[in-house]
């Protein structure tokens, strides 16, 4: 029994306003994502997935939600599995990215989303209004779901999930493209709160993102000097994703390239 | 007694003054301390006079590290833990008593706003120090609390200055040029490991404010215009932008918030939910007194006006408010309460009498019986009157939900969430310790 990474790679026809980050331009950068992951997985004993198909029409579900359908994926494809991370597609690790399985406690793990904190607690404030009775989380704890680590126990957490999805889609789905305030991250952390479930967060060098706010993002590459997983996201002035490319390449043959 | 102490640093240096555009911000920074400091017993010392007047070899950052205890014992005070704060920093003014939270540990913040700074500024120190930093564990040194027992570490970290004073300038001004005692004191503290305590939420240590986009509002709900650091930070400090427009950003914030401060506001003489179970919290108050503050041409009707500790609030906000208590005793209450006003009709009477005329009002507070069915009827009676009446709920969000049934079965919207959130808790009459299940109070019918 492996622990498992777990990437969702999927390719959308049409363009970016269309189908969002799934799109192909701005998908072109994930190879680098996937390549790096797998030697990781290799170093670690640890099992690769990659999710290259919908599990749904995105019509039905926005491909950002699909991922907590993981654990039926996993038993659909014959996977035994122990403890499985999640990461974003748009991350790279370093190669001595220590064994993050190690540190989980065999709790639901997250790393707080540093970033723009008007984003967060409009988002948090907005979806606490119209989706849970006007509550609201620990702001200070509000997680990037680009980096979970879940295992068995899990399960019925992320069934309750997708269900919330079903159960309020069209609601979702519209305030998604009015408010821009993101997809499954707040209401996935809001559950997080509502359904009581243990968590344990990990420093920010194990999720890294926002990157360029925090000054990282240079050509001395000081990030990978930082920390252990990059994700490369919010950058400013990133026409067609052009600058995700230029860094995931660039932190790829960096770091990877002859390993 | 042994007593917690804030050691305040406000060293105003007329040869700067330009450069930080005077030095007014820190008269404001030196408000809210004293006020939180009053508030929770807590002694209150400023550093306002150099040590060393040559302050190029020995730069504030570095006095205030290396003759703190100094100035303290020099004081005759017999101090528990010290909250070290520079006057960059504003405390709001409903802070816990953050010394309650320390474990009696040295407590400090990472510092995760410029890593790239950060960085450097380990790299540049580590040969000195000849020491591998664990750069997880760096700290801002502008908010650190410490205790007694750390006295020999500041003590012989002094002597480590003063023994290098020309190496660390030259560090500081030349070569590294990122900071002054910051990093060395991360150095110190941990070569000679000190138990760190990092957990607190780095709500109590709000640096950087604009790169954290936190002077913003929730421009998308457009209901509350306070910025995102007042509503969710505790102490607020003013660096990464620029130095001389703090005087002018702080004034602001003060302009804002200042009301806060001052015990002769009403906000600060009435009763809130931390202090006694059957009113509302500050909160609720703030928010009532936000929303409503334009309604001067309304009246309002309280039912259930308890103590009056709300009643005083919507005084505030009406041209008249009918304020409706069962209870002799609470009426005593009220009137005092309210005697600083002349716009509050005080009756006391049983709401749900026959005799019970509803005055002609455009907003009802409806706080008198908490079952659900006669919630219910309150909302009937009220929109029966004035279909557009905006009824205003407390205990919303209490444990048996009743207030919240009676809403819903009468399929009434809520336009706004009010007060406190889940999780806020309070003490029962009985002593027993109680959390919100939901959020304190709505509105609805805005």
């Amino acid at each position: 029994m492996k622990n498992v990474v777990f990437i969702v790679d999927i390719t959308l026809k049409g363009s970016q306003r269309e189908v969002g980050r799934w799109a192909e331009t701005r998908s072109d950068p994930y190879i680098f994502c996937t390549k790096a992951w797998k030697k990781w997985c290799d170093k670690n004993d640890c099992e690769l997935f990659v999710l290259k198909e919908e599990v749904l029409p995105h019509s039905t579900m926005p491909v950002s939600w699909q991922r907590y359908y993981i654990f039926d994926l996993l038993e659909a494809n014959g996977i035994d599995y122990d403890q499985v991370m999640y990461v974003d597609a748009d991350t790279i690790p370093h190669p001595d990215c220590p064994n993050v399985f190690e540190m989980s406690d065999r709790k639901f793990c997250f790393v707080h989303n540093e970033g723009s904190y008007d984003w967060i607690l409009r988002s948090i404030e907005n979806y606490g209004k119209y989706f849970f009775d006007g509550h609201t989380i620990p702001w200070t704890d509000y997680f990037d779901s680009g980096m979970l680590i879940f295992n068995e126990k899990h399960k019925e957490f992320f069934h309750n999930i997708i269900e919330f999805f079903h159960n309020n889609r069209e609601n979702l789905l519209k305030v998604e493209s009015e408010w821009h305030a993101g997809t499954d991250q707040t209401p996935v952390n809001f559950l997080t709160h509502t359904l009581n479930i243990d968590y344990k967060r990990l420093p920010y060098e194990y999720n890294m993102c926002d990157m360029f706010r925090k000054e990282l993002l240079n050509d001395n590459m000081t990030f990978t000097d930082w920390g252990w997983i990059y994700q490369y996201n919010s950058i400013p002035n990133n026409k067609d994703d052009k600058l995700t490319f230029h860094w995931m390449e660039k932190t790829y043959n960096h770091l990877w390239k002859d390993k | 007694m042994k007593k917690n102490v804030v050691f305040w640093v406000g060293v105003k240096n007329e040869k700067y003054s330009e450069k930080y555009g005077g030095w007014d911000w820190m008269d404001i920074s030196r408000k809210t301390w004293e006020y939180w400091c009053k508030k929770h017993d807590v002694i209150f010392f400023p550093f306002e006079k150099p040590i060393d007047d040559d302050l190029t070899d020995y730069r504030i950052n570095w006095q205030k590290s290396i003759y703190c205890f100094d100035l303290l014992d020099e004081a005759g005070i017999d101090y528990d833990q010290i909250f070290l704060a520079d006057a960059t920093c504003m405390i709001k003014w409903d802070t816990p008593n953050v010394f309650e939270l320390t474990n009696h540990k040295f407590t400090a913040w990472r510092e995760t706003d410029n890593l790239n700074w950060v960085y450097d500024s380990i790299k540049g120190y580590e040969d000195f120090f000849s020491y591998k930093l664990n750069k997880y564990d760096y700290f801002s040194s502008g908010v650190i609390i410490f205790n007694k027992t750390h006295r020999d570490i500041f003590l012989e970290f002094k002597d480590l200055y003063l023994n290098n004073v020309d190496k660390f300038v030259e560090l500081q001004d030349k070569i590294v040029r990122k900071g002054t005692e910051q990093t060395p004191l991360n150095y110190w503290v941990q070569k000679n490991n000190v138990e760190l305590n990092l957990d607190l939420p780095f709500s109590f240590k709000l640096t950087h404010i604009h790169r954290k986009d936190m002077f913003h509002y929730n421009w998308q709900l457009n209901e509350d215009v306070t910025p995102f650091f007042v509503k969710y930070g505790y102490i607020w400090v003013f660096n990464g932008i620029p130095k001389d427009q703090r005087t002018e950003v702080m004034s602001q914030v003060w302009g804002l918030v200042g009301y806060n401060y001052d015990d002769e506001h009403f906000l600060n003489k009435v009763i809130h939910k931390d202090k006694w179970c059957k009113t509302t919290s500050r909160k609720f108050k703030e928010d009532v007194l936000r929303i409503f503050k334009d309604r001067k041409m309304d009246n309002c009707i309280e039912i259930g006006s308890c103590r009056g500790d709300t009643t005083r609030v919507l005084a505030e906000c009406f041209n008249k408010v009918y304020s409706f208590e069962q209870s002799s005793d609470n009426i005593t209450y009220i009137k005092e309460r309210c005697s600083d006003v002349d716009n509050v009709e005080i009756s006391q009477s049983d709401v749900y009498d026959s005799n019970f005329e509803i005055p002609d009002v455009s907003v009802a507070f409806v706080d008198a019986g908490h079952s659900t069915e006669l919630v219910k009827k309150d909302i009937t009676r009220f929109l029966n009157k004035n279909p557009n009446m905006v009824l205003v709920f407390d205990d919303y969000g209490q444990k048996d939900k009743s207030i919240r049934n009676a809403i819903q079965e009468s399929e009434l919207g809520i336009s706004r969430y009010i007060g406190e959130y889940n999780g806020f808790s309070f003490k029962r009459l009985n002593g027993e310790q109680v959390s919100l299940e939901g959020r304190e109070g709505v509105i609805c019918n805005l």
